[in-house]
């Protein structure tokens, strides 16, 4: 006979209170892992909350096909907040790169190819046939990565008050300090297109093509749009491996880091809750009081960080009554157009020639003509699949195990622009694959032979998999709106205690964990004055 | 609900749907353009139309103001959030004012809510806001309905207005309860309204009932309609600032936004209330105004806008509106000063171009004193009694 005063003990969740908490992270992807992390080293008593059955977001590892697993999410690293590293010490953790600066194979429509060297202060060591393209690109490297690097705080997650000021503010005041030759390199790169730029630099058409397509993988914004080279600025702002513009491949995948970050948290005593969906957060007058979970019951914490997908968060979790109209607005304004898709291949038979073998220790960039390249953003904005699109590959078995394998290999590729599609068909999904392929056999002719198992993932199935709108991994826009996206999610809200780093709050693509540290800061340095 | 600043830009005003009735009575025929509806300036002359409504009944076409009709679940809820407006608190015939904020807690424009029933609400701006009420209403179980077009508004107000009300029939309705009904077969909705000190009494009604009420009233011979020229001088006489005259709403292309505080409406937008957009900001910023909005008396006969306004022989702001008070005898006026000016000697640079200026004094109108009460009683312990309900 059940005693009715035990009813609650059965009951893990539904209508109990915990209390006794500092602080809740909501999202257990990388940038809710490093939060938590900064926040349970610094002494807070945290609780991390993820909806999903695991921890660790749409960074995962999953079976694609019987005895072979895949990564999804990220296949590169090149943007990982150096800061996260070595602050977090997730070196100690566990995070072992097998590849710090892989070098890229750049093909092209017309059959030819060209070799960047991962670090790219050499990339001027290229064998081209012009001398003067060669000064030109050195020169090119050299301005870019310096502006880059001089940016870099504004392209770091968050655009919280703090020392210097939102982002925007920051950069402003950042540019009206700079010497004069890079205040004016700034402007001109701010608002000017990347063709403009890049043909002003350079007669060599594969040179400019290459870069354009650095430039536009992942941005929605298109090469011949204003703003649109700021996108490669960003992207060159990022270290792999402490090095700055690099792409880096961490042994093991990008989930490795994911793991890094869990033990991370781990070692801080935080407390790690998987299967725990969030209902709504607590909010009384102006200041955040904690959260609901599914089940009822609440976790009260002067402190809470989102770091899933905004609309989620805003719409859903904190609901219209208490947000800001602008915010709203902001986070529905316009619907994404275009959409990055990952495609992981499990290839027939082995590497033979020394040529393939050293091409699959490298990543591999198919560039299309700039003239394709424009004609793939306007498709994929008219919802149509490109003829042609941006290819990165990788080859993940490789680089974890070496090349000269008996065994099958395992490409991962990413593929850029295509339709953004909240709720794709089959056709789409046919439609996607065989774009991919294509362009795929552009530079290893005969390639859809040796597919034997692909496993296509399209935005939607990693927002499915996350539980978040489908939006939030949308490819991101030109870098200025950006700015005003991560400048609206972070500070617009003005709830006390309440922090935000979502997918909204990065700048950029890529693992990168500053928007999970810059809002655990922020959560500090509010609880050390007592605001929190 | 005040008149916003006419756009002289419109080429062809529609007319409202009172339009046919007021023209009729229009001797001055003298019109012009508020929110791309035509609107008279003044029907006989502005003196008699100003002591109609002082001491017998005004009639004025409201036409122009914006309109929405609000129903839902959570009208109220959604409406607390629009405006400033206690509306969730609001009983069924009880009225707001308010203002409408944007994020940054800067004055976007003035409002009156009215409850109808449970779940009905009329909103009355005096500017459409269908974009910033269309994003407010997302996620909510609301329905906002611009009904500006689609009805008459017939404003009565003075001492008299009971008395011409009963005389038309409408006996049911009266200046302190918003009601809806059918008046002998016409669709009506009534709310109080208030011109400073004046009560009065909104009516509102199919358009195709325009001339059917308006005759009602008119065939009694109470009450005669009143311009925008009069309305003015007694806007100002109440203190009241007039939206893109005033003030430049925030988010128009120009404005040197202003928050509550700023414009004398604190107490419309009171951090005590429940959540409203922009209140967040709007507590970060209290108590740190950079402006005021002050109302003078000014001894002369003549002032211009954009005068320079002078405290103790320094220039700390300008004149943004202003008429002659035949109450007050005076010039009246609205002026925005620097927010750290004090003093004694208030002086106003002449209209001619001469050198000279005008002694002026601080002018304590119903807005002004609810101001006051406002800030006296922060700090203390009726939080409540903010809630300004009619």
């Amino acid at each position: 006979m059940t005693n009715p005063l035990d009813q609650n003990s059965e009951n893990k969740g539904g209508n109990r209170i915990e209390g006794g908490i500092d602080a809740v992270v909501i999202g257990a992807g990388a940038d809710g892992l490093a939060a938590s992390a900064y926040l349970g080293k610094a002494g807070l008593r945290t609780v991390l909350v993820g909806a999903g059955p695991e921890l660790g977001g749409r960074i995962a590892a999953r079976e694609i096909a019987p005895g072979v697993t895949g990564i999804d999410g990220e296949h590169l690293i090149t943007v990982l907040d150096p800061d996260v590293i070595s602050e977090l010490d997730l070196y100690r953790y566990g995070v072992e790169f097998a590849a710090r600066r892989l070098d890229t194979t750049y093909f092209f429509e017309n059959g030819g190819v060209l070799r960047f060297d991962g670090d790219l202060t050499q990339a001027a060591l290229l064998n081209l046939d012009d001398d003067s393209d060669r000064e030109a690109l050195e020169a090119f490297m050299g301005d870019v990565l310096e502006t880059a690097a001089f940016l870099r705080p504004a392209f770091h997650g968050g655009g919280y008050k703090g020392p210097g000021g939102d982002k925007q503010r920051a950069l402003e005041k950042a540019v009206g300090q700079a010497p004069p030759e890079m205040a004016a390199r700034i402007q001109r790169y701010l608002y000017a297109t990347a063709e403009d730029i890049l043909r002003a630099r350079f007669e060599d058409s594969q040179l400019r093509t290459l870069l354009l397509a650095e430039t536009s993988f992942r941005s929605a914004a298109a090469p011949h749009e204003p703003f649109s080279f700021m996108s490669l600025l960003r992207r060159y702002a990022g270290e792999a491996a402490g090095l700055q513009g690099a792409a880096a491949y961490a042994k093991g995948g990008a989930v490795s880091v994911i793991d890094a970050l869990r033990r991370a948290a781990q070692g801080a005593k935080v407390d790690m809750r998987a299967a725990a969906p969030v209902k709504s957060i607590l909010i009384e007058g102006d200041r955040v009081a904690g959260v609901v979970m599914d089940d009822g019951g609440q976790l009260r914490a002067p402190i809470v960080l989102a770091a899933i997908d905004a609309r989620k968060v805003f719409q859903d979790m904190i609901g219209p009554g208490v947000i800001d109209i602008g915010l709203q607005r902001i986070l529905t304004a316009r619907r994404p157009e275009i959409a990055s898709a990952r495609m992981q291949i499990i290839l027939k038979g082995v590497a033979q020639d020394e040529a393939t073998r050293k091409n699959m220790m490298r990543r591999l960039v198919y560039a299309p003509s700039p003239e394709a390249l424009s004609k793939a953003f306007m498709d994929a904005r008219a919802g149509r699949v490109p003829e042609r699109v941006i290819v990165e590959a990788v080859f993940p078995t490789a680089l974890d195990e070496g090349a000269a394998l008996d065994k099958r290999q395992v490409m991962s590729v990413m593929a850029h622009p295509l339709p953004f599609d909240e709720a794709p068909d089959a056709d789409r999904r046919e439609a996607i694959r065989s774009a991919i392929l294509d362009s795929i056999e552009m530079f290893a002719a005969g390639f859809s032979g040796r597919v034997e198992v692909e496993d296509l993932r399209l935005t939607s199935d990693d927002a499915a998999a996350a539980g978040a709108h489908v939006a939030a991994y949308a490819a991101k826009p030109d870098v200025l709106q950006q700015w005003a996206l991560a400048a609206a999610v972070t500070g617009g809200p003005r709830i006390s205690g309440f922090y935000f780093c979502g997918p909204e709050a990065q700048i950029g693509a890529g693992l990168s964990c500053a928007a999970g540290r810059a809002a655990a800061k922020a959560a500090l340095r509010a609880y050390k004055k007592g605001a929190a | 609900m005040i008149f916003p600043a006419e756009d002289f830009f419109t080429d062809a005003p529609r007319p409202t749907p009172l339009f046919a009735a007021v023209a009729a009575e229009s001797e001055a025929n003298l019109w012009t353009t508020i929110n791309g509806w035509t609107a008279a300036r003044v029907y006989s002359s502005v003196s008699s139309e100003y002591e109609t409504a002082k001491s017998g009944a005004a009639l004025a076409d409201l036409g122009p103001l914006a309109r929405y009709a609000v129903r839902g679940a959570e009208a109220g809820e959604f409406l607390g959030r629009l405006t400033t407006a206690p509306a969730v608190n609001l009983n069924v015939g009880e009225s707001a004012r308010g203002l409408m904020l944007n994020d940054a807690g800067f004055v976007i424009d003035l409002a009156e809510v009215s409850r109808l029933s449970e779940d009905l609400f009329l909103l009355t701006l005096p500017a459409p806001h269908a974009r910033h009420i269309a994003l407010a209403s997302r996620g909510m179980t609301v329905e906002a309905n611009d009904i500006s077009a689609d009805v008459a508004a017939l404003g009565v107000f003075g001492p008299q207005t009971a008395g011409v009300l009963s005389a038309a029939g409408l006996k049911s309705v009266n200046e302190t309860t918003a009601a809806s009904g059918v008046l002998r077969g016409v669709e009506t909705a009534a709310r109080p309204i208030q011109f400073g000190v004046m009560p009065g009494v909104e009516l509102i009604f199919p358009k195709e009932e325009a001339l059917t009420i308006w005759e009602r009233i008119i065939r009694r011979g109470a009450g005669a309609p009143i311009g925008l020229d009069a309305f003015e001088i007694l806007r100002l006489e109440a203190g009241a600032p007039r939206p893109g005259l005033d003030f430049t709403p925030a988010g128009r292309a120009g404005a040197s936004p202003r928050t509550p505080e700023e414009l004398g409406l604190a107490h419309l937008a009171p951090l005590d209330r429940g959540w409203f957009n922009g209140r967040r900001a709007l507590r970060e910023m209290a108590g740190k105004p950079r402006r005021r909005l002050r109302a003078f008396a000014i001894d002369a006969e003549e002032a211009s806008p954009g005068a320079a306004v002078f405290c103790d022989g320094k220039p700390q702001g300008r004149i943004t509106s202003c008429a002659w008070s035949p109450a007050r005898k005076r010039v009246i006026a609205l002026a925005d000063m620097d927010a750290a000016s004090a003093g004694n000697a208030y002086e106003i640079s002449a209209p001619d171009a001469s050198s000279a200026r005008l002694p002026a004094a601080r002018l304590e109108t119903v807005e002004s004193a609810l101001a006051k009460a406002f800030a006296d009683e922060q700090g203390y312990t009726q939080g409540l009694a903010t809630d300004f309900r009619r």
